[in-house]
């Protein structure tokens, strides 16, 4: 027996899912995450799926280690080194503010001291050419204090570095001499070769503060998977959806800071590929959150930069938007009319139903008054609901609004799905594309129960709710691939470009890229590298990224005139609009090495028989548009391909609940996949 | 002495007052609505603005709008109520709609027709400077003749320039005619199809004619987003739900905002600050009072008792006096509430033609935004004493405008280079002000990175850096304001507009004032020179222009600071240990604190 297996470490669950090579059969577990010791937890849930880790042929893994760290600000203690004069850019912070009527605005607290930061004098100008030399007293005096003060890293940020590392190598240098290994030492130009000294700081910073937990982190899970037996590396997720293994993580541990839900969309991406759709939104929702993310002509929503807890971070992540508070959201009366989320119940209370002293109705028990959301199944019947406690909730918020109670829990129902539509919506429209071009993805423990209902309401006539809906970015981990991406500064005017030095830089982006992946244990056969140049109009600070065909196309000759067309093609296609004519500026190289992992061939779907025979367990009443319906209670893993299920129908599994409206009406694919369609009652 | 000082005037401006006051919502059928319904069409009504400011700022071609967004839309009703507003800008606030009924007033209601759009900058009309301009479309149901007009999609938002006679705006100018192309109401779009011979016009009058139609372009896009939007609402509930639904949003808003005034105690409220000058004649500071009056639940701010109309840029039209009313309003009643129809209906704004505040032809408007930033300021500080947990100590006040203009010796081109300078913001009663944050005028504003400055300018900056000690003490202290200092790396031209040095941040009961703003030319040298406004001044390379800003004030006596607070200031780095003893008094509370 051979095993792939990936893990999704959560805050409250452990997932695993694991491919058998041989049976060509998936199979999910999960086990209660353990924070005192995180390994207790993996190997509960380990266990649930393969034998023995010796059985494991490849495994991967997506940690929240270094973004916990960062939330409950339990990193490390930083010495934050700058150029002479700059000392204050990461304080400032861009001076800009979020909330446009709030007198009492204050910026995130910075995750360094202002009396933790020294300055170096040295000076390059803005083309990297050295205007004063380094003052290497300066760095001498700033490791002195770093180890008299008892700090666990320096991050290093000088001005122009991505034009010109020399001053930040020699500083390192210097760093390293004087500390040794005990102290990390973090320069901004090898995080993030790119321009802005305040977001290259910052990421400069988030390395430092995260970058020590995470290696620990690294470090004890691989001593306790070798102790167990497992011959492989570890795979860690990166924000960008990649993966790489353990070691070249512990020298870039940023890279894994927001891995953990990114699973989901490469998941999504997946399972759009094996469903034919290259355009698919993933709904994630959980008992008390919402993320949304897109794939977009089969490739995951990518942005090349984004932020943590509101710190700026240049580095290439996958967008993942949170929304409102999905079942956890409150529903409240504010001036005589209803009002759903942003608030959220949390974890804690939680929704009334989960008895955890929670009293005020939220999304989550309007589902069980309407008995969308079966009570004793709940979460695979590892938590009871308390349907009493909903209905009181509800029923004393229908009271003050005049309404009935299920008049009411549908409406919150409504309100809830109506508020989620229009923000994916404007997110769809931000990439200048209508939701109606898009499959809609459920997954999630609660995803399914609302799917059909946010797919009306944006005009999409398919939903999907893929296997393992609550284990989905386990699954999804296991079809990505080994990724690495490079950055290089290379702003020039269009009418000034030297085509030759693009394709230069490029070039030896890929020799450097190539290597990556060669020293990952990537064959040659499976290494694919892709290029692509950030262009904007003159005067314009936003880029787009565009692609190019090779490293070399640059030094082609037309090609500036080229870019510029694609350029305008892509800003027509993103805006609506674009000017062929306008000067253009390059600003920014960008190189993504990809390393494919063998494929996977599993067999069709087969489902458990049932024990009695029968499909159809239970009929219970739920009620859609304001009528009681008698419905269907479906276990999931008893439907075989091509069974077809209409609505009203609810088709519950171990981590999730789908439900099918009347209206609609479900097939089960040959993935084993449940595919609904929205309006097309049997 | 106020009062009294004001009396000689007060019969006079009274006579010529113009009363400001949210109409109420003509009333719709009666038309049973539930809350359910309500809430789901108020959210789309909230969602389909922010898709018009989505589609804005992503399409828009200058950072103006992208980056600074200095842009607002809005989604209105027949009747020109505001349905869903979305602004970058706090006082691009509830005024859009002006341009729509200014429209209507000057044509008739039959001048709306299916696939026109159209545009006006005009400042007595919208009240801000020219660059500001409103474009906006009406949204009709139904086709073929059988069309119904169901409301507008309207945006406001910053050419980069306008032909006026200096590129991007004069800091001198006298005449509104010297600021550029003013546009009263103007078709660009008549039946779906460009009208040529307006976009013509605009090309041939701005510098820049390709970004600034781009940019018109882009909110062009921005209107139809709007009016998809609002049809589709229209065409899934229907009008009288619709309507139904509008009448239920703003009586709930309307409702919330009498409520939050109730709340605060009746009387009469009363804060005066001064321009330093109107940039033109430097020696004359320009007053401004703000009087608000509490009567139960209903808000009236007085703003008659003002500065006649200045000689220089620094006038507005009475339209956005009253958005600043209304965003002093908005941070003491209803914070980040989504704004509509119902919004503002318990305040009543009172303005005198004539003055700075409301300007007449033919007044210079292009530095409008100094004094709106102050009445902002004064409309908190009036009734501080009455909300004294809403409000908070001043903050450093004003863009702090650098600009700098000239040939790059690098390119060979013409290059300009504008930035605000971030500063401190005022203490409240729980915690210090911020420091080197943007001011409350200018949104969300991002500073210029020194790496792309220096890239594209010929400019370096030599040092940015938090401006110790310049925070006002008090038991909760202002936060401090920014140093920039640049050296230039070629001959150029300079020009400043600095602002709040005869009123700097003031502190809040007993806290102190922030420290005013300083720039200074060659400082340390023979040459060194002390200057807060320039227009083109002449500078050399290798001169030096140091920039500190201003700091917030401070909240309660600074003698109530808790010694660990002022000794953690000075570990630190914000406060030196020598203002720590002359501010808060001792240095023995420094050691015996703890």
């Amino acid at each position: 027996m051979t095993y792939r297996v990936a893990m999704d470490i959560g805050g409250t669950f452990t997932d695993v899912v694991a491919y058998d090579e041989e049976r060509g059969t998936f199979a999910a577990a999960k086990a209660a995450t353990t924070p005192a010791d995180l390994a207790e937890g993996v190997f509960a849930a380990l266990g649930r799926a393969v034998e023995s880790p010796g059985d494991i042929s490849f495994f991967v893994h997506g940690t929240t280690q270094g973004l916990n760290a960062l939330l409950e600000r339990k990193g490390a203690r930083v010495l934050l080194l700058a150029s002479a004069g700059m000392r204050d850019v990461y304080h400032i912070a861009r001076g800009n503010r979020d909330r446009m009527f709030d007198l009492k605005y204050r910026k995130p607290t910075p995750l360094v001291d202002r009396s933790a930061t020294a300055e170096a004098g040295g000076r390059l100008d803005s083309r990297g050419t050295e205007t004063e030399p380094l003052d290497e007293r300066a760095v001498r005096a700033a490791a002195a204090r770093a180890r008299d003060e008892g700090f666990d890293a320096v991050a290093v940020c000088l001005l122009f570095a991505y034009a010109n590392p020399a001053h930040e190598l020699r500083a390192g240098e210097i760093l390293r001499e004087e500390l040794g290994d005990d102290v990390l030492v973090v320069l901004s130009h090898q995080v993030a070769r790119e321009w802005r000294e305040y977001e290259r700081t910052s990421s400069a910073v988030l390395e430092a503060y995260t970058g020590p937990v995470v290696r620990g982190y690294l470090n004890r899970i691989e001593d306790r998977f070798a102790a167990r037996g497992l011959t492989v590396p570890v795979q860690v997720m990166q924000s960008s959806g990649g993966i790489v293994n353990a070691s070249f993580a512990r020298v870039h541990p940023l890279q894994t800071l927001l891995s953990g839900p990114v699973g989901g969309t490469m998941g999504g991406t997946a399972a759009g590929a094996l469903l034919g759709r290259p355009n698919a939104i993933c709904v994630d929702m959980g008992g008390t959150s919402f993320d949304v993310s897109l794939v977009l002509d089969g490739r995951p929503d990518v942005s090349s930069e984004g932020a943590a807890d509101g710190f700026p971070v240049l580095m290439p992540l996958v967008n993942l938007h949170t929304i409102g508070a999905g079942g956890g959201s409150l529903a409240y009366a504010e001036a005589g009319g209803l009002r759903v989320g942003p608030e959220s119940a949390g974890a804690v209370p939680g929704p009334a139903c989960y008895g955890r002293g929670g009293t005020r109705a939220t999304v989550t028990d309007a589902n069980v008054v309407l008995g969308r959301v079966d009570p004793d199944w709940f979460a695979g019947g590892h938590m009871t609901l308390d349907t009493g406690a909903a209905h009181t909730a509800v029923a004393s918020l229908a009271n003050e609004l005049g309404l009935e109670t299920g008049e009411l829990a549908s409406g919150i129902c409504d309100v809830a799905n109506a508020k989620m539509a229009q923000a994916i919506r404007t997110l769809t429209v931000e990439h200048g594309r209508e939701p109606r071009e898009f499959v809609l993805l459920a997954f999630g423990g609660a995803g399914p129960v609302h799917a059909a209902a946010l797919a009306r309401e944006l005009g999409i006539d398919e939903v999907v709710v893929p296997r393992f809906p609550g284990a989905f970015s386990a699954w999804g981990m296991l079809g990505t691939e080994v990724r690495r991406d490079l950055v290089r500064q290379f702003f020039t005017p269009g009418d000034a470009l030297d085509g030759a030095a693009m394709s230069g830089a490029l070039g030896s982006l890929e020799t450097e890229a190539r290597h990556a992946l060669a020293e990952q244990g990537v064959p040659a056969e499976r290494r694919r590298v892709e290029h692509a140049v950030d262009m904007r109009y003159e005067g314009q600070d936003y880029t787009l990224t565009v692609p190019l065909s090779g490293a070399g196309e640059p030094a082609d000759e037309g090609f500036g005139a080229e870019a510029a067309r694609r350029f305008a093609a892509l800003h027509a296609r993103r805006y609506g609009h674009a000017t062929p004519e306008a000067p253009v500026e390059f600003v920014t190289l960008r190189t993504t090495a990809f390393g494919g992992l063998p494929g996977m061939t599993p067999e069709p779907y087969a489902p458990e028989p049932a024990p009695g025979g029968a499909a159809a367990a239970t009929v219970k009443r739920v009620t859609f548009d304001g009528t009681a319906h008698d419905t269907p209670v479906l276990r999931r893993e008893h439907l075989a391909p091509g069974t077809h299920v209409p609505g009203p129908a609810v088709v519950v599994e171990a981590t999730s609940t789908t439900v099918i409206p009347p209206d609609s009406a479900a097939t089960v694919d040959p993935n084993g996949f449940l595919v609904l369609k929205i309006g097309a009652a049997a | 002495m106020t009062a009294e000082a004001r009396t000689a005037d007060a019969r006079t401006a009274e006579a010529r007052t113009t009363r400001t006051r949210t109409a109420g919502a003509r009333t719709a059928q009666v038309h049973p609505i539930d809350p359910v319904t309500t809430e789901i069409i108020r959210c789309a009504l909230l969602q389909a603005a922010e898709d018009m400011n989505t589609t804005l700022i992503r399409s828009a071609y200058t950072p103006t709008i992208y980056e600074a967004k200095d842009c607002a839309v809005a989604l209105l009703d027949r009747d020109h109520h505001v349905l869903g507003q979305s602004s970058g800008l706090p006082i691009f606030l509830g005024n859009l709609e002006e341009c729509t009924r200014a429209t209507e007033r000057m044509y008739g209601a039959e001048v709306w027709r299916p696939g026109d759009v159209w545009l006006l900058n005009d400042s007595y009309i919208g009240g801000t400077h020219l660059n500001d301009v409103t474009v906006y479309a009406p949204i009709f149901s139904g086709e073929g003749g059988s069309e119904e007009l169901i409301g507008f999609a309207a945006s406001r938002a910053h050419w980069i320039d306008m032909g006026s006679k200096d590129p991007g705006g004069s800091m001198d100018s006298t005449t509104i005619y010297q600021e550029g192309l003013r546009m009263g109401p103007l078709k660009v779009y008549e039946a779906g199809e460009p009208c040529e011979l307006t976009h013509q016009l605009i090309a041939t009058n701005v510098r820049f004619p390709q970004p600034t139609l781009g940019d018109m372009r882009a909110q062009v896009a921005c209107a139809r987003t709007g009016a998809r939007r609002l049809t589709e609402i229209v065409e899934r509930w229907g009008t009288g739900t619709v309507l139904a639904a509008r009448d239920a949003i703003f009586a709930q808003t309307e409702r919330l905002e009498r409520e939050q005034i109730a709340a605060i105690p009746d009387g009469t409220y009363e804060a005066t600050g001064h321009l330093d000058n109107d940039g033109i004649d430097l020696g004359t500071p320009l007053r401004v009072t703000v009087r608000v009056e509490i009567a139960g639940e209903r808000m009236t701010v007085d703003v008659t008792d003002c500065a006649e109309q200045a000689t220089g840029p620094v006038n507005c039209g009475a339209a956005q006096t009253v958005a600043a009313c209304r965003v002093g309003y908005k941070l003491l009643v209803s914070g980040e509430v989504p704004l509509n129809g119902g919004s503002f209906r318990p305040l009543e704004v009172l303005t005198r033609p004539g003055t700075m505040l409301a300007a007449v032809e033919p007044a210079a408007c292009q530095y409008y935004y100094s004094h709106l930033g102050l009445v902002i300021d004064l409309v908190v500080r009036a009734l501080a004493p009455a909300v004294p947990e809403r409000a908070a100590a001043a903050s450093y006040g004003d863009s702090m405008i650098v600009q700098l203009t000239g040939t790059d010796p690098r390119t060979g081109k013409l290059f300009v280079s504008q930035e605000a300078t971030v500063g401190g913001w005022g203490a409240w009663d729980a915690q210090d002000g911020e420091s080197c944050l943007i001011n409350n005028v200018n949104g969300s504003l991002r500073d210029m990175p020194v790496e792309v400055l220096e890239t594209l300018f010929p400019v370096r900056v030599e040092e940015y850096t938090v401006r110790t000690d310049s925070g006002g003490a008090g038991r909760t202290r202002g936060g401090n304001g920014v140093v920039r200092q640049y050296r230039f790396a070629a001959d150029q031209k300079l020009s400043l507009w600095w602002e709040r040095s005869v009123t700097p941040a003031w502190g809040l009961f007993g806290g102190e004032d922030g420290t005013p703003p300083r720039v200074t030319l060659n400082p340390g040298t023979p040459d060194e020179r002390s200057l807060l406004k320039a227009n083109a001044l002449a500078v050399r390379a290798g001169d030096v222009l140091r920039c500190e800003s201003g700091g917030g004030g401070g909240y309660g006596p600074a003698a109530e600071r808790a010694a660990d607070a002022v000794r953690e200031d000075v570990r630190q780095g914000l406060l030196t240990p020598g203002a720590a003893v002359s501010a808060y008094g001792s240095g023995e509370r420094e050691t015996s604190g703890g």
